[in-house]
């Protein structure tokens, strides 16, 4: 007989009481633990997404910081243009290491559901750049190989209807290398859409970023079927030395292009980690709230176990346990109350990850693509051993209560 | 009369306050236990039966009055004092048997000895149930076990730490008369065998006719 046994035995007793409390404290674990999860994924899916554009600054067009911040990262309507000009006098710049034009535009896909009502998701991310730099910004981007993607290419620079797909496009438009990708297209300045066809010569290997939904085509085909020729969405640049002093002078020395702002992904990065940072106090709020509520339901279930077994106590005062037996009995408890809880939480949490990811992606909609919730094992038990630590301290009340019990008195108010 | 006396009280009082009024649930009891002696405490219930076993066995402190149990003197002591007088050497068994309910036999004669910070010996329990007859009933709950068998887990929960005084607050009192003549046969055997001191209250004049002595108690005074 130990001190645990007797009070697990305690526990048991009340089996409902029990698990009512418990799962309180499990409901309010599982939530700071995906809280937790979602605060340490979040920003590391952000750097990672960012890291995965290849470059460290942006030049575009003037606009909302934001729209910038996220343009990158998922495309985006109502994108604004720059002149290409700008391409030309900025890539003289002694400072940039690498520089690749880029041009996005939104296409509508050519797909239809089975009862001929247009697809929930027809648009798409059409990208035109120039292979060779753009290659050289993005060394890790590898063509597939296998059965049905063989021979697979980067397009030639000057092809009209060659288009290089990315992971998760082509998987979702079953398209393999030598199929024809369709792209319906309003071009600028006109109300009539044009269909396009395109070969299908080349399908990346998944890279885990925003690159797996992209189709890159040759930036002049892009510019010309969209009808602005001469125009760029972002000039993607790698400084030779990146530091806040050589982005500042950089910054400075083309801020004199007309309509063109530069955006260092550091600023992007912090632009989007403020703009989820008040959903995630308002969730840590939440968050706060259901732990404070499992603590009172851990200190009500303790209490009224106490009430209920007062003649008890004093039985157990009376065969010799002194008060600071009693504490320790009630308050064993209530920490088991809280590991009850805490431990079957934190699974809960750990093994709804994914589904937790997919509601904060559906409902941020900030167009990283890597994990947005990391559950890791040191935040579980940072997080178990919290619950541990409120549970005791929710445990002090009722076990000083009831260490407190005077044996006849108790004995008596028992029968 | 050269045995060792365990509990001396002299002048025991325990009054309450109970709105206005005091009630005197003993006023003015002297008493000496002796090792190895059953003394039987009869009286009318509210005569101050319970309250003077509370006294003897540190469940409770005298308002005014001399106690000493095991040599020390307990009157003005804290809780926390008492419990230590009570440790080891006293044993208490209720009218209600008060076992815990979750536990089964062996673990509820075992629970003093937990309180003790003791892990029992090799067959320390099983010579306990032995002794009150229980050997195999060791792993049955309470509410498998008739009253009797349930007096007799609560007379080997208070002979686990081998005590030297054995207090019983009318341990048949819930019992049929046959059951309860077995109880007492049990603890006469143990005063015999062990040389504990008993001190039980009851209503029954058989049982206390067995008895070394008998203090009658009426309104809080031993009358003979």
């Amino acid at each position: 007989m130990t001190y645990s046994a007797l009070a697990w035995k305690n526990l048991v007793r009340r089996p409902v009481r029990t698990a009512l409390t418990a799962g309180g404290v499990a409901l309010a674990v599982a939530v700071a633990v995906s809280l937790g999860g979602f605060n340490l994924g979040y920003r590391q899916a952000i750097a990672g997404s960012i890291e995965q554009l290849g470059f460290q600054v942006m030049v575009m067009a003037k606009g909302c910081p934001y729209e910038a911040a996220t343009l990158m990262l998922k495309g985006g309507s109502g994108l604004l243009y720059l002149p290409e000009e700008a391409h030309a006098e900025i890539r003289t710049d002694p400072d940039i290491e690498a520089i690749t034009p880029i041009f996005i535009g939104i296409a509508e896909k050519q797909g239809y559901s089975l009862d001929g009502a247009p697809a929930a998701s027809a648009y798409t991310i059409l990208t035109g750049v120039e292979p060779d730099s753009f290659r050289q910004m993005k060394p890790w981007l590898q063509l597939k190989t296998g059965a049905g993607y063989a021979g697979g290419r980067w397009f030639a620079p000057d092809a009209t209807n060659e288009v290089v797909m990315g992971y998760e496009v082509a998987e979702y438009e079953q398209r393999k290398v030598g199929d024809v990708f369709y792209a319906t297209i309003v071009p600028n300045g006109k109300v009539e859409p044009e269909l396009h066809a395109f070969t299908v010569v080349g399908v990346l290997e998944r890279t885990g970023a925003q690159d797996d939904g992209t189709v890159f085509l040759p930036l002049r085909t892009a510019q010309e079927i969209f009808g602005r020729a001469g125009e760029l969405t972002i000039i993607g640049i790698k400084l030779k030395e990146f530091n806040g002093i050589r982005m500042r002078e950089f910054e400075g020395r083309w801020l004199k292009i007309p309509e063109v702002q530069v955006v260092s992904l550091e600023q992007v990065k912090g632009a989007l980690v403020s703009l989820v940072g008040t959903a995630q106090t308002m969730v840590a709020a939440v968050a706060v709230i259901a732990v404070l509520v499992a603590i009172i339901g851990v200190i009500n279930s303790v209490l009224t176990s106490v009430h209920e077994r007062t003649g008890e106590i004093g039985v157990l005062k009376a065969v010799g346990a002194g008060r600071l037996q009693i504490f320790r009995l009630v308050w064993l408890e209530t920490l088991l109350t809280s590991l009850a809880g805490a431990v079957p939480g934190s699974l809960l949490a750990a093994g709804g990850a994914r589904l937790t990811d997919a509601v904060l992606r559906h409902v941020l909609n900030i167009g990283v693509t890597q994990p947005l919730v990391r559950i890791t094992p040191g935040l579980l038990g940072a997080t178990i051993l919290g619950a541990v630590v409120l549970g005791l301290l929710a445990g002090l009340w009722p076990a000083g209560r009831a260490a407190g019990l005077r044996p006849v008195e108790a004995i008596r108010s028992g029968e | 009369m050269d045995k060792e006396i365990l509990i001396s009280g002299r002048n025991l009082r325990r009054h309450y306050r109970r709105g206005s009024e005091t009630v005197k649930a003993l006023d003015g009891v002297d008493v000496d236990v002796r090792a190895g002696e059953s003394v039987c405490v009869l009286g009318p219930s509210g005569s101050g039966k319970t309250t003077l076993v509370n006294l003897l066995s540190a469940l409770d402190a005298p308002t005014a009055g001399e106690l000493t149990i095991g040599g020390r003197r307990v009157d003005g002591l804290s809780e926390r004092e008492l419990v230590a007088v009570r440790r080891g050497l006293l044993g208490y068994v209720f009218q209600q048997f008060h076992l815990i309910p979750t536990l089964t036999v062996a673990e509820n004669v075992a629970l003093p000895l937990l309180f003790l910070e003791r892990r029992p010996a090799p067959g320390e329990i099983a010579r306990v149930l032995e002794a009150v007859g229980l050997a195999d009933r060791a792993r049955h709950l309470p509410k498998e076990l008739s009253g009797g068998q349930m007096q007799r887990v609560a007379i080997g929960r208070a002979l686990a730490v081998k005590p030297r005084v054995l207090i019983a607050d009318e341990p048949t009192g819930n019992l049929d008369s046959h059951t309860g003549e077995a109880i007492f046969d049990l603890f006469q055997k143990t005063v015999r065998e062990d040389g504990v001191a008993l001190v039980l209250t009851t209503h029954n004049l058989v049982m206390a006719a067995r008895c070394d002595r008998t203090l009658t108690l009426a309104d809080g005074r031993i009358v003979s």
